[in-house]
């Protein structure tokens, strides 16, 4: 592993088109920001893990008897957040 | 371990033409980008979400709000612009179940599926409020 030391406001560029940011530190977070193009996904590192093994579990499965759902209501649309504020709309284009 | 093999023939999908693209695969399946949506009436709302071509492997799905009235995902930025959402109806979101036993089983609503009706093209998703959902999210038992 490559490991490179860096202060905050420092960053660090890979493939010449990936830019790790270290941002700030508080305490012992390090607030990090990246900029990638839009094929590249980004993830927390564990959650990817969780849900990976997860969807990995969901294929792995027998069927036995299906669980019985009702509608509990109807189905809302998803909210758009923008990166710095929250706007509770999707964005318009 | 048991691999879930479905199609059986009268499984059909809900319009055959209609492959959805998910140019990232699945976490965990990058490889596979192509799927279809089957349903049976007996079994909605549940649905199966069935890899194109491979082995006929399927995701048991569910629309969430069969599951939490008030799911709602926030997606990102990035995640909007990729899958061209113009407005939050064009989203289509389906989470996985996971049966983990008789009549017990779980939804995935952490890592959503969201496609575009209009492009039918699909990702899975981590939403930004991921921590407000379970991973394992249990649905009522049967």
């Amino acid at each position: 592993m490559l490991i490179l030391s860096r202060k905050p406001g420092e960053s660090i560029i890979i493939d010449g088109h990936i830019t790790v940011k270290i941002m700030r530190l508080e305490g012992d977070v390090v607030k990090v920001g990246i900029e990638a193009p839009i094929h590249v996904p980004v993830h927390r590192h564990e959650v990817y893990e969780e849900i990976q093994k997860n969807n990995q579990e969901a294929l792995a499965q027998t069927v036995t008897k299906l669980p019985s759902l009702t509608a509990k209501a109807k189905p809302t649309p998803p909210r758009a957040v923008a990166a710095k504020n929250s706007s509770p709309h999707a964005h318009q284009h | 371990m048991n691999t879930l093999e479905v199609m059986p023939t009268e499984r059909h999908a809900t319009n055959d033409k209609n492959v959805i693209q998910l140019p990232y695969g699945l976490l965990g399946f990058e490889r596979v980008k192509n799927y279809v949506l089957l349903t049976r009436p007996q079994e909605e709302p549940f649905m199966w979400f069935q890899m194109v071509g491979e082995a006929k492997r399927a995701f048991l799905v569910v629309p969430p709000h069969f599951v939490l009235a008030d799911y709602r995902p926030d997606l990102s930025e990035l995640d909007v612009a990729f899958l061209e959402l113009n407005d939050p109806s064009e989203a289509f979101i389906l989470n996985i179940v996971t049966l983990r036993g008789p009549g017990e089983a779980t939804v995935n609503l952490k890592g959503p599926i969201v496609i575009n009706r209009r492009t039918l093209i699909g990702k899975q998703i981590i939403p930004v409020n991921a921590a407000e959902y379970a991973i394992r999210h249990p649905l009522p038992r049967s």
